[in-house]
């Protein structure tokens, strides 16, 4: 990673920047919703890999202490999928080797049948991200 | 009821961010990770030229076609490594990682 980095250096111009986007070490919500409201919600222990997160911003610390870059502002902001079943909610899920607790999926699908008379219930998965910004020095 | 697919970041807060973290209207943008464009066709209407590079050939062979069917001709992608870039020095005025760092 640190050299992705530094090959991200050599590329930028003198008065570059660098945007880093990750997903933060932090609970993610599951709900059903409709277009008026929230039918139910959760929140899940599940988390992207820790030493993946971890050596991430490892190698953003080392590329600003080497004196590559200068951090200038870190914003967060949820990032959110919509699925109509909970097939596809795994499907998602399982792709991102997420880990910690398991997501209700019997809860969703019920929650989801009960509210189904008519009115479309979706399933929405919500994760805290970090967009990061960096100067190049 | 009506079945959509999955809807990835409906509300667009991914490109949404990026755009509000940078003046990129005119910066030449190198998308490290790109993927199958999925992100880098939500903000290339409001930067200067996009490369997006990856290092899944056919992920990146499908960002291609899609590019290929727009308009603009503002990205393009590459099979390419991060730790390896085919670039000269100062090419890009931003260097964008989404969840590839």
């Amino acid at each position: 990673m640190v050299h992705a980095l530094r090959e991200a250096t050599r590329v930028l111009t003198k008065s570059g920047i660098l945007i880093n986007v990750r997903p933060l070490t932090a609970p993610l919500e599951v709900a059903v919703v409709t277009a008026a409201e929230t039918v139910w919600a959760k929140t899940i222990q599940l988390f992207s890999a820790p030493e993946d997160v971890a050596a991430a911003e490892t190698a953003a610390r080392e590329a600003v202490s080497r004196g590559w870059f200068v951090l200038q502002t870190s914003h967060p902001f949820a990032f959110e999928i919509h699925c109509d079943t909970v097939d596809e909610l795994r499907t998602y899920v399982e792709a991102r080797k997420l880990r910690g607790d398991g997501i209700p999926y019997d809860a969703l699908q019920k929650h989801q049948r009960e509210r189904s008379n008519g009115e479309a219930a979706r399933l929405r998965c919500r994760r805290p991200w970090m967009l990061s910004t960096y100067s190049k020095t | 009821m009506a079945i959509m697919p999955t809807e990835i970041d409906p509300a667009g807060a991914m490109p949404r961010a990026i755009l509000n973290a940078a003046d990129l209207r005119t910066a030449r943008v190198l998308e490290i990770g790109a993927a199958d464009g999925r992100l880098t066709f939500q903000y290339t209407a409001h930067t200067g030229p996009v490369v997006g590079i990856d290092t899944k050939e056919p992920d990146i062979r499908a960002a291609a076609q899609h590019a290929a069917r727009k308009p603009d001709g503002n990205v393009r992608f590459l099979c390419a490594s991060a730790t390896a870039l085919p670039f000269s020095a100062e090419q890009f005025e931003a260097v964008l990682f989404a969840s590839s760092l």
